[in-house]
């Protein structure tokens, strides 16, 4: 009998491993081997030989060194892109997870809304963002540079920021808590743009909680706040994790670290620095992801 | 029949008070038009400018608006295609082959993997799941040299299986789709399995269909990202590169490509929002289909 059942075991994990099979072999060569290769391109001096190619030489931690103690930018842009990310990923998964209740609801032409807000994420490509500002160029001619200064005497005029902040400040309200609003209010549209996919991916979320619990909700009675605290919340929270991790992934890639990274490879030359640059970064983006992601993990409720 | 409808009006009644006042649900929408205009703003203006003849183009004080719209700027595209050195076809069916292929491999191949770290327990499945989360976070734009190095060993530069493989085995669709596996009920799939069902016809028949709108989300993105693809870093045979490159080169083309480029970013935009909208109208299709109940 006992045997009986080992083999069943054997069995099943070989069909496990027939499903993962086609997809690990891909990620071992093809993510793996990068990683480990940058690994290795970080603790070594490398030159182009004349013949073609590259020949590596180690040299052990120095790259490291000159990051840390000599190099004049990559702490700070380390530390500004690590900062911006924690002010900017819980706002952008608040406002998906906002809108994205607002487009489950059924009105006509829901989809095209929905299209609107996926709008960013499409008109990002290469070829449209080169043609359109192009295009930009060529209807406003000269323009832009004075546009900039409408754009600061207008915001000088109207408002008076700094006497609000003043303001809330003698109110005893935290000054990081400003730094904070203001922070947000001022990457709008940053965070509008952010947000396409967060929102593709809450409203599948929505989708498949199944509409029996809503109705039974509504027979008990509960009212929509309910219904969103006791049903929907819980229902997508597991997703909270999912987009918190697109989120982070996302504006890593967009973070001035990677600007930096690619500057050093591609324009100094300097891979091997390049190479300490993007896996100090990495490692230290995924080691605050994983804390977040198991903090959130511990409340989540799996439906099982 | 009277009385029903006198119920069905009572509940009505009954329905709105629990909802949100009229006057909350118009401010909530009033701030999603503001929102969304500003996202449709770059669109309008390239479909107007795809509509506007020469002179319009370059008015000034520039105009959103089309006057008098035309589609010369599209048949002025159709003589340029004429005479592309490689058929202006092959550039089409290059980015059929690379979006299709790696759109549905990626979809297919990730989600057969995320079954068993869903559903499955085995020895090493969090360790994998770290790497898969580290591997989605090392940016492309900085990984070129060593993926590219990778790619020539593998012998495949200067193919499509260059760009459509290395999409197949990307991190992010597997973490998407384990996350939406994890939430369908083990019951589910332990009916199946006392049903005598083998795994396989567990992953199509009842795993795939309840996840749908999951694969159709990553089927849109995938779709984006190999649409957005010009494949310059390894394609250099004119005959492979994809219909992004060869636009780009007629934008590049300057201030006489205007009208043209303006019409090449029209199509360029259009393909991947139709698309959406299409995977956007199943999507909410789903929602009746699914038979989940507990």
């Amino acid at each position: 009998m006992k045997k009986f059942r080992l083999t069943m075991s054997r069995k099943r994990m070989i069909t496990g491993i027939l499903f993962i099979s086609p997809w690990l072999v891909g990620f071992l060569y093809f993510y793996v081997r990068t990683l480990f290769m940058t690994g290795q391109f970080s603790l070594s001096e490398i030159t182009i030989a004349s013949t073609g190619g590259y020949r590596l030489s180690f040299a052990g931690l120095e790259n490291f060194i000159y990051a840390f103690r000599a190099d004049p930018h990559f702490k700070q842009v380390l530390t500004t892109s690590l900062f911006d990310m924690v002010v900017d990923v819980p706002l952008i998964i608040f406002f998906s997870l906002f809108v994205a209740i607002l487009l489950n609801r059924k009105f006509k032409g829901r989809a095209f809304v929905r299209a609107i807000f996926f709008l960013p994420i499409i008109l990002n490509a290469d070829a449209i963002t080169e043609a359109l500002t192009m295009q930009l160029q060529m209807m406003t001619g000269g323009l832009s540079p004075m546009s900039e200064e409408v754009a600061s005497a207008a915001s000088s005029s109207t408002v008076n920021v700094g006497y609000y902040l003043s303001l809330f400040e003698n109110l005893a309200v935290p000054e990081f808590v400003l730094d904070y609003i203001v922070g947000a209010v001022s990457r709008i549209s940053d965070i509008i743009t952010a947000s396409g996919v967060q929102i593709i991916i809450f409203i599948a979320a929505l989708q498949s909680i199944p509409p029996s619990l809503y109705e039974v909700s509504r027979i008990e009675g509960a009212t929509g706040y309910e219904t969103f605290w006791k049903i929907t919340f819980p229902m997508v929270m597991p997703h909270i994790i999912t987009n918190v991790v697109y989120t982070v992934v996302d504006a890593f890639a967009r973070s001035p670290v990677v600007d930096l990274a690619y500057d050093t490879a591609f324009t100094d030359y300097n891979y091997g620095l390049s190479s300490v640059f993007s896996l100090v970064s990495t490692l230290l983006v995924g080691l605050l992801l994983i804390i977040v992601v198991r903090a959130i993990q511990k409340r989540t409720f799996y439906y099982d | 029949m009277a009385q029903n409808v006198k119920l069905r009006r009572r509940f009505r009644i009954r329905e709105k008070k629990l909802n949100r006042s009229m006057a909350g649900n118009a401010l909530l929408f009033g701030l999603m038009i503001v929102c969304g205009i500003f996202m449709v703003l770059p669109l309008v203006m390239v479909v107007n400018n795809a509509l506007k003849p020469i002179d319009e183009i370059f008015q000034f004080p520039p105009r959103i608006f089309v006057r008098n719209p035309t589609l010369s700027n599209f048949s002025d595209l159709f003589v340029l295609m004429n005479d592309t050195w490689v058929p202006f076809s092959r550039y089409i069916l290059n980015t059929a082959i690379i979006t299709l292929g790696g759109m549905l491999g990626h979809v297919i191949i990730a989600s057969l993997a995320a079954y068993p770290l869903a559903k499955h327990e085995f020895p090493g499945k969090n360790i994998l799941f770290y790497m898969v989360v580290l591997s989605m976070m090392f940016s492309w734009t900085v990984t070129q040299i060593p993926q590219y190095v990778i790619i020539s060993w593998l012998g495949i530069n200067n193919t499509y299986a260059a760009l459509v493989l290395p999409a197949w085995s990307f991190g992010m669709g597997l973490y998407l789709m384990k996350q939406f596996m994890e939430q369908l009920p083990d019951s589910l799939i332990e009916s199946a399995r006392i049903a005598g069902a083998s795994e396989w016809r567990i992953f199509w028949s009842i795993i795939m269909p309840n996840v749908k709108p999951a694969w159709l989300t990553l089927a849109i993105f995938q779709f984006q990202q190999m649409w957005g693809n010009t494949g310059s870093l390894f394609l250099r045979n004119e005959e492979l590169k994809p219909l992004q490159f060869s636009l780009l080169q007629i934008t590049a083309g300057g201030v006489a490509r205007a009208g043209v480029a303006a019409a090449v970013t029209f199509i360029i935009a259009a393909v991947p929002i139709t698309f959406f909208l299409i995977c956007q109208s199943s999507i909410m299709e789903t929602m009746t289909t699914s038979g989940m109940k507990e």
